[in-house]
């Protein structure tokens, strides 16, 4: 019979919020395709370490499986990604996998990002549709910039940008570049757009668009590969014209 | 609602290139008369004595002093704000963001040294800046090292920092005006430090 192939995994686990991080080692066996959220569902049917030791599962979060809800995200091999888009055929073993720690650790890989969606209300990454006006049909996208908005619209927030952006974690109060440039795609709806001066105003305050400082990282790892930096360069020339405004226009 | 930030963050971003990035240049050309000896370096420091005492005064005060202070000391909280992870995410933006950081700290440092030394204790004191006082000052390998990756530093600083400027002022805004941008001030970044360093090896070769 011939030796079962495996794979090597080093997982940087915690049991809690506020508990000592320690690694442990795991083998998974092998098969073609095979992914990281697979794996560690092996992993959570048989939690024995490599040298044999009877374990807790490891806990980690995942929904979709197939790269559009955000929930897998963790650091592989010392970069931010999806675990349920990354095959470990394409990626070097041993396999290390650790918590985003931008966001605070639950458990294991399972971080808390509600963070994200608080800088989502912050940014008023939404449409007013409910008013004291007559609601209508919804008036058409312009059709130039509707590639664009479907680009944008496209984020999961994942976070992976958030990871990856050295401005963005504890030290900083930067809200980050995914919810920064959720701003623009609302400020692109034609409805949208009635709310564009709050928006800008939002990202002018403190922790907004001024704490970027343009290392680009959020671009090179979005894996809805969303061209984060020239929407954050769009975003920075409407708030300086914003800054403008307030100036002069009263 | 005053966005303060927003404010501090741009005047931050204008004193890099003025007055900051004029007065470097105006640094690398003055000392690279160097090049043409003791004469040709004290006539161009002559030439800078013209502007009257009084008024110098208030331009270095407030020209100079002023600016330099607050970009300083800003930028070294911005500096703080950032965790570097070149080593993770070893992107050539990535790596270029965490020198401009690097370089901030130590020209902190050796602003300090530089301006203390030779603007307020010699020239204050009564010393004239002279090319055989230099000399004399760079005959200390420490000295001479110092300066020598002081100006590598401000110069990469101020070339970085205008790639940047352009992204923030939402001036280069695709991909491809970005990295023209980057690549045309890394070019200029290497044409200033080749006559840096061709300026600073003629203290030594003579
Ligand atoms: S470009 Fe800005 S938002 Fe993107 S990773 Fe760098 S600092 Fe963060
Ligand atoms: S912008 Fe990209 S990396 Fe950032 S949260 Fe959205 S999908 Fe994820
Ligand atoms: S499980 Fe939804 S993105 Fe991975």
């Amino acid at each position: 019979m011939s030796e079962q192939k495996t794979v090597h995994f080093i997982i940087e686990r915690q049991d809690g919020p506020d508990s000592k991080p320690y690694t442990e080692e795991f083998l998974v066996p092998y098969r073609p395709a095979l992914n990281v959220v697979a794996a560690l569902m092996e992993i959570q049917k048989k939690p024995v370490t490599k040298d044999g030791k009877k374990t807790t599962p490891v806990v980690w979060e995942c929904n979709c499986l197939e790269k559009v809800c955000g929930a897998c995200m963790m650091v592989i091999n010392g970069k931010a990604r999806q675990a349920c888009a990354t095959l470990v055929d394409q990626i070097p073993q041993p396999i290390r996998l650790a918590p985003a720690r931008t966001f605070p650790v639950i458990r294991d890989l399972q971080i808390d990002r509600s963070v994200m969606f608080e800088s989502l209300k912050r940014i008023r990454g939404w449409i007013d549709v409910d008013g004291s006006w007559e609601v209508n049909t919804a008036p058409i996208q312009n059709p130039y910039t509707a590639a664009t908005a479907y680009e944008i619209a496209h984020c999961m927030t994942c976070g992976c940008c958030l990871e990856a952006c050295p401005n963005v974690g504890p030290q900083s109060d930067f809200i980050g570049p995914a919810p920064t440039v959720q701003a623009y795609l609302f400020n692109l709806n034609p409805l949208g757009s009635f709310n564009k001066d709050k928006r800008l105003n939002a990202l002018m305050e403190k922790g907004g668009i001024t704490s970027c400082g343009n290392s680009q990282n959020c671009v090179q790892v979005c894996p809805k590969n969303i061209k984060l930096t020239t929407y954050l360069a769009q975003l920075n020339r409407d708030v300086n014209k914003q800054a403008l405004k307030n100036i002069f226009n009263k | 609602m005053f966005h303060v930030t927003f404010y501090i963050r741009r005047l931050h971003s204008i004193c890099g290139i003025v007055p900051m990035g004029l007065f470097l240049l105006e640094h690398v050309l003055t000392n690279a008369e160097a090049m043409g000896g003791p004469a040709a370096f004290n006539e161009a420091i002559a030439r800078i004595a013209l502007i009257p005492h009084n008024i110098m005064l208030v331009i270095e005060i407030f020209g100079l002093a002023i600016p330099f202070l607050f970009h300083m000391i800003y930028g070294l909280y911005i500096a703080l704000q950032a965790n570097n992870n070149p080593a993770q995410y070893g992107y050539t933006r990535n790596w270029q963001f965490a020198l401009q950081r690097w370089t901030a700290i130590f020209l902190f440092v050796f602003l300090i040294i530089h301006v203390v030394d030779l603007r307020i204790f010699t020239k204050g004191g009564g010393t004239p800046i002279s090319y055989a006082l230099l000399d004399e000052m760079f005959n200390n390998m420490g000295w001479f090292v110092l300066y020598l990756l002081g100006m590598l530093a401000a110069i990469f600083h101020f070339c970085n920092g205008m790639t940047t400027l352009c992204m923030t002022w939402g001036i280069a805004k695709g991909p491809r005006a970005q990295s023209v941008v980057g690549k045309l001030m890394m070019l200029v970044c290497a044409v200033l430090c080749i006559v840096t360093i061709a300026f600073m090896a003629s203290y030594k070769m003579h």
